[in-house]
């Protein structure tokens, strides 16, 4: 009987334990990949891992654009448990006041929608408390955002980006392989208060890199600032500014009016808004073309500064085409003067000496009718007809801006040749990608330096008593020099020039090494007061100005210099400008450095004797005399080098070594 | 065996080899014995009775067992290995899972911080860009000063001091 019992509970015991057997086997053997996704399912929560739009600065480091996280209250109607009720709590924790949030959420719910945005942007206490609402249906949706920190500022180059973040214009999208970032995601093993207690990586992050740009913030927002008052001053419809470093082609500045607020959504409204005109809207250049028929002149004919070119005393028909000019007929002058007085006659004359084939090579040569490769989208080629097209009043036509269209960016290209010894040097905007710098294109040469070097001698008659750029565009305390352009504007309508303008003005300084080239365009100007002398040239005056103050560029004439001694000394109808030009194209030989200071810059300042004085009194001396020391060391004036009573030239600075 | 209790002895615990009783076969024996009505019932327990022995147990010495104390130290020698070996084996996890408590809100933290950053860096170029600026030196009334009043003094050292052109 004893022995029937043991068994039986044997029995019992060994069903039991193997019914536990059966079911762990079940639970860790057979459906174990079930149970244990289903566990991490409910264990493990997938999270983004942000990867942030790659940041754009300026030269100097400052941010331009940059993106941040940005939580957004999203709703949906369809599961709140009381619409009233939610909306009120979400109106007192989002701070939205009386926005009558109950009668869109219903609405919204009417009409079946499932997302409805409460609250764009909201701080992080906002959304603490959001989290803390025990209400179903209402969610946080974590973004990124992008940020302009100077509003409008540069806004033409740094366009924008869409809803996605996707770069929609200028750098924003030439550069979105590089700014775009690829976020990571992340798999989080959380406890039942969904803390997080283990994270593996899913994929891996991939930042965006930032770009430097070659942009001077402070440049261009000058840049910006007088182009905006002399648009609305001269009641023009648009402008645009360029300034670059010739010696490398750095875009140090571009601004277009009218601007944009990138930080806004686009709307069509503000599409001409966003039109950039430095580079994507050309127009008929005007005078300023005549540097380029110029300076092929000097390259492929025996035409010196000095020849005398008949300009007429009338108008004049050449090949059917009536030319004359502004104002006065100036006969027969040097043709320095031909560009310094604008004369389209003479020009176009200079222009037939040059021939079809040179001009169109020059012209192509100097970067027109092409790309200049600047990394944003929607760069226009302007417009120079192929040579098959051209007709016998193209010459002349093209000798003085018109039958051609150009950027002003591309006028910019062009001037750098001029102002760096002869080298096309392509526009540079990306200075930086990450921490890799971007070298400059290799320059081309264009024309000889001592062409070059004799056009800027011819260029700086234009800003000096006489020329058409003065007394606007002269600076005090630097030499400059410049080229005005008053081109009517074509109306494609009734097929004829318009009396409305294209006032240009492209510029350099200083002259004997030019730092910055600015051109300045303002398009449908009126009246004597749109030419290019008289709209465009005051904003190269205070932009070349700053650009030369923030450089820190030294002076390299007095502030005030005598002007009336420089009209006595130069006669404006019976001499050259620049007597220095008599000698023609061959001033320079071929081995001469074109960078070298001039004749002008040897009867530079002298260097005053340092020696003994403290820092603050050399820096007073230095300054009152408008010399820069570059300091070494504390206590007394010890050494200094160039020696005292030495001339300075151009640019050099003293160097002046403290000691106690 | 008189203190042992009743319930043991209720039931024999040897069998009593029964004897002929001759005087009952002729008799017809009773099957309950007669009571007598006057005598008084025994309480229960009736039959028990307690007396105390003096056990002199003074001498009595326990004999120590060498063998009974190493295995009480092995004893507690197992019991520490089983704590260590149990530790070793469950305070590596819990250890990681603090760890990873830890580490979780650390990277939290983190990216809490560098998300400031960024948005201080941001309200920085806000502050520093060129059209504020210019606007509050338009306000106090400042100029751009020209190139020969810009000084370039090392800000770092004391009683340096930063020129300003006041209109």
């Amino acid at each position: 009987m004893v022995e029937r019992r043991l068994f039986v509970i044997a029995g019992v015991l060994i069903l039991w334990s193997g019914g536990i057997v059966v079911k762990l086997s079940s639970l860790q053997l057979i459906h174990h990949r079930e149970y244990a996704s289903k566990a991490r399912a409910k264990q493990e929560v997938a999270r983004t891992i942000p990867a942030p739009r790659g940041s754009i600065y300026d030269r100097s480091g400052q941010t331009l654009a940059m993106s941040l996280p940005s939580e957004t209250v999203i709703v949906n109607p369809a599961r709140l448990p009381n619409i009233d009720v939610a909306a009120d709590l979400l109106e007192r924790v989002l701070h939205l006041g009386n926005s009558g949030l109950a009668d869109k959420l219903k609405q919204a719910a009417e009409r079946g929608r499932g997302y409805f945005v409460v609250k764009h942007s909201i701080t992080p206490e906002e959304a603490a408390s959001v989290r803390a609402l025990p209400i179903d249906g209402v969610e946080i949706e974590s973004h990124s955002q992008r940020k302009y920190p100077n509003g409008p500022l540069a806004a033409h180059v740094l366009g924008g980006v869409d809803f996605a973040e996707h770069g929609n214009a200028g750098v924003e999208q030439s550069m979105e392989e590089l700014l775009h970032g690829q976020p990571g995601e992340e798999l989080l093993l959380t406890d039942v208060k969904r803390r997080g207690i283990e994270s593996r990586q899913a994929t891996e992050p991939k930042p965006g890199i930032p770009v430097t740009l070659t942009i001077d913030e402070r440049l261009q927002f000058v840049a910006e600032r007088e182009l905006a008052a002399a648009v609305e001053d001269r009641h023009a419809a648009s402008g645009s500014v360029v300034v670059m470093d010739p010696s490398n082609g750095d875009v140090l500045a571009l601004a277009s009016y009218p601007t944009f607020d990138p930080n806004d959504s686009p709307t069509p409204a503000d599409d001409s808004a966003r039109e950039n005109h430095a580079l994507g809207v050309p127009f008929e250049p005007g005078s300023c073309f005549k540097v380029i028929t110029l300076s092929a002149a000097l390259e492929t004919t025996n035409l010196t500064p000095s020849t005398p070119i008949d300009c007429g005393l009338g108008p004049i028909t050449m090949f059917g085409r009536s030319l004359h000019e502004a104002h006065t007929y100036f006969g027969v002058i040097p043709m320095a003067q031909v560009l310094i007085h604008s004369s389209n006659i003479g020009a176009a004359r200079i222009g037939m000496r040059v021939g079809q084939q040179n001009m169109f090579d020059y012209v192509h040569r100097f970067g027109f009718g092409q790309l200049t490769g600047i990394p944003i989208p929607g760069e226009s080629r302007g417009k120079v007809r192929r040579i098959k097209r051209w007709s016998a009043a193209s010459v002349p036509s093209i000798s003085i801006g018109q039958e051609v269209s150009v950027t002003t960016l591309q006028l910019a290209q062009a001037v750098c040749v001029i102002a760096n010894g002869g080298l096309l040097v392509r526009p540079r905007l990306i200075l930086k990608q990450g921490d890799r710098s971007i070298p400059p294109a290799a320059p081309v040469r264009v024309l000889k330096p001592e062409t070059a070097f004799t056009m800027r001698q011819i260029m700086q008659g234009v800003v000096q008593p006489g020329g058409t750029g003065y007394p606007e565009a002269r600076l005090a305390g630097y030499s400059a020099a410049g080229k005005t352009g008053s081109a009517q504007i074509f109306d494609i309508v009734t097929k004829r020039y318009t009396h409305f303008y294209n006032g240009s003005f492209a510029g350099m300084a200083p002259l004997t090494n030019p730092r910055v080239v600015v051109i300045a365009t303002l398009n449908g100007t009126h009246g004597e007061l749109g030419y290019g002398g008289r709209a465009a040239a005051p904003v190269f005056h205070a932009v070349a100005m700053e650009a030369l103050r923030i450089l820190e560029v030294p002076h390299d004439l007095p502030d005030n210099p005598p002007v009336t001694a420089i009209a006595d000394a130069q006669p404006l109808d019976s001499d050259l400008s620049v007597p220095d030009l008599d000698a023609g194209p061959n001033i320079l030989q071929d081995t001469d450095d074109d960078d070298a200071p001039g004749p002008d810059a040897a009867a530079g300042p002298r260097v005053p004797d340092f020696k003994g004085m403290t820092m603050r009194d050399v820096l007073a001396a230095a300054a009152s005399k408008g010399l820069t020391v570059l300091p070494r060391g504390s206590g007394v004036a010890k050494m200094q080098d160039p020696p005292p009573g030495a001339v300075l030239r151009q640019g050099e600075r003293i160097r002046v070594q403290f000691s106690r | 065996m008189a203190t042992l209790p009743a319930f043991l002895t209720s039931r024999p615990l040897f069998k009593r080899t029964a004897a002929p009783r001759p005087e009952t076969a002729a008799q017809p024996r009773e099957l309950r014995p007669r009571r007598d009505p006057y005598v008084l019932r025994s309480l229960p327990q009736d039959h028990v009775f307690f007396f105390s022995k003096k056990i002199d147990n003074s001498r009595l010495v326990r004999e120590p067992d060498p063998q009974a104390k190493s295995a009480c130290w092995s004893a507690i020698g197992m019991a520490s290995i089983a704590v260590v070996a149990l530790a070793c084996v469950l305070v590596p996890g819990a250890m990681t899972t603090i760890s990873g408590y830890r580490l979780e809100s650390l990277r939290a933290e983190q990216r809490r911080l560098v998300d400031e950053h960024r948005a201080l860096d941001l309200q920085e170029a806000e502050l520093l860009s060129p059209e504020r600026l210019d606007r509050l030196a338009r306000a106090q009334n400042l100029v751009t000063p020209k190139s020969d009043q810009v000084f370039h003094l090392d800000g770092n050292k004391p009683g340096s001091t930063v020129a300003m052109v006041k209109q």
